[in-house]
């Protein structure tokens, strides 16, 4: 039984894999850092997996965890130099859809949403992930309308990071 | 901006091929590793701050300390105050594994802060507490010290370089100088527990702090 449980869980987290190596990209500047995380989440849903009974999406249920895990349980390992090729492959741009401009654009983007704080973060992560604000206020345990002002808060937050 | 932050979505969820993989036995290998989450920490200092002032009383030098207490008469209030105190440790205890149990992963962002905050309280409470035990035991051994008749046999190592100070001034000595130790031991004590504590909280205070600030 517990052989089973086991191989359905890695099973589905290889699926879903991509979820957890996001939190990881937006959390953490290197690649021991990236793996320190994901293999904590990795543990701390392992543990959870008893209690998922499958009343949400694996994905659903994955997305609290590996937040709760980078922004409340995760304690940061020794400050690390960080390597700018990490960065460069975390966010790389397609080579045939390749803007100068656009890319360049990107590349700033992706650098201020890193100098937010861990709440900031996860708001922005979930809402690339096209969660609505109803999933982003349940995850966080706040209200919807604060959710909206928290967003439109960052959303200055960012404008001022990129154009100071 | 909120054109460029839609840009930025179309963007990431195009990412996903530039993410890493790993195997299904890279993965499998993961789920027996040691956690070193936060709240295991926690777990372990507790329990050490529950352990190591009682693993104290094994040490022959604090069984020694107990003679003094039995001549200075304070035999009985010792019994009475460990007893209380073995009481009230308990009671901690009891209720920091309550808190802890309630600690869950699976809840929202804010309430696992809260709860995780909530249990690490409780052993502050213990810590306030016990501190403030030590300030008794010492006011009660100062009282003790005041009301001693024979101060000389109760310290016995005093008996031959003191012969020529008078009892009295021996007596205010050892008042003001158990007064000291026990300030600074306290003092000592509570500063390198609160650094240790604020250490361990401070990123998950500032969260929590951050979330909480939305809801004024």
């Amino acid at each position: 039984m517990n052989k089973k449980l086991e191989h359905q869980f890695v099973t589905e987290l290889e699926n879903n894999q991509n979820i957890v190596h996001k939190v990881c990209t937006l959390y953490t500047n290197d690649r021991d850092s990236h793996k320190d995380l994901f293999q904590e989440i990795t543990i701390q849903l392992w543990k959870a997996y008893p209690k998922f009974r499958g009343e949400s999406k694996f994905s659903t249920w994955m997305y609290r965890v590996a937040l709760n895990t980078a922004i409340t349980l995760y304690r940061k390992s020794k400050k690390r130099i960080q390597t700018q090729d990490y960065e460069s492959v975390i966010f790389k741009i397609k080579a045939d859809e390749y803007d100068p401009l656009e890319e360049q654009q990107l590349q700033l983007m992706y650098k201020a949403v890193k100098q937010l704080g861990d709440i900031e973060k996860a708001l922005v992560f979930l809402y690339l992930e096209d969660k609505d604000y109803r999933e982003i206020a349940e995850t966080l345990g706040i209200t919807e309308v604060n959710a909206r002002v928290k967003m439109n808060r960052i959303k200055n937050k960012l404008r001022t990071i990129l154009n100071p | 901006m909120i054109d460029e932050l839609e840009l930025l979505k179309k963007d990431w969820q195009k990412k996903e091929e530039h993410l890493p993989k790993l195997s299904y036995e890279e993965i499998h290998n993961m789920l027996w590793k040691k956690s070193s989450s936060i709240v295991k920490w926690i777990l372990i200092i507790s329990i050490l701050e529950f352990t190591v002032p009682h693993l104290l009383y094994l040490i022959p030098s604090f069984q020694d300390n107990m003679e003094i207490y039995d001549k200075l008469g304070l035999h009985n209030y010792i019994i009475g105050l460990t007893i209380f105190t073995y009481g009230v440790a308990f009671y901690f205890i009891l209720q920091f594994y309550r808190r802890y149990k309630e600690i869950s992963v699976l809840d929202s962002s804010k309430n696992l802060m809260r709860k995780i905050i909530r249990t690490r309280t409780t052993v502050k409470h213990y810590i306030i507490y016990s501190l403030s035990m030590i300030m008794v035991i010492v006011v009660m051994m100062i009282i003790g010290v005041y009301f001693d008749d024979d101060i000389f046999s109760s310290f016995s190592q005093l008996q031959d370089k003191a012969k020529s100070i008078s009892a009295e001034k021996i007596k205010i000595s050892i008042m003001i100088g158990m007064a000291v130790m026990g300030v600074v031991l306290t003092a000592v004590m509570a500063g390198i527990y609160f650094l240790l504590y604020g250490l361990l909280l401070r990123k998950l205070k500032r969260n929590y702090n951050e979330l909480k600030q939305l809801e004024v």
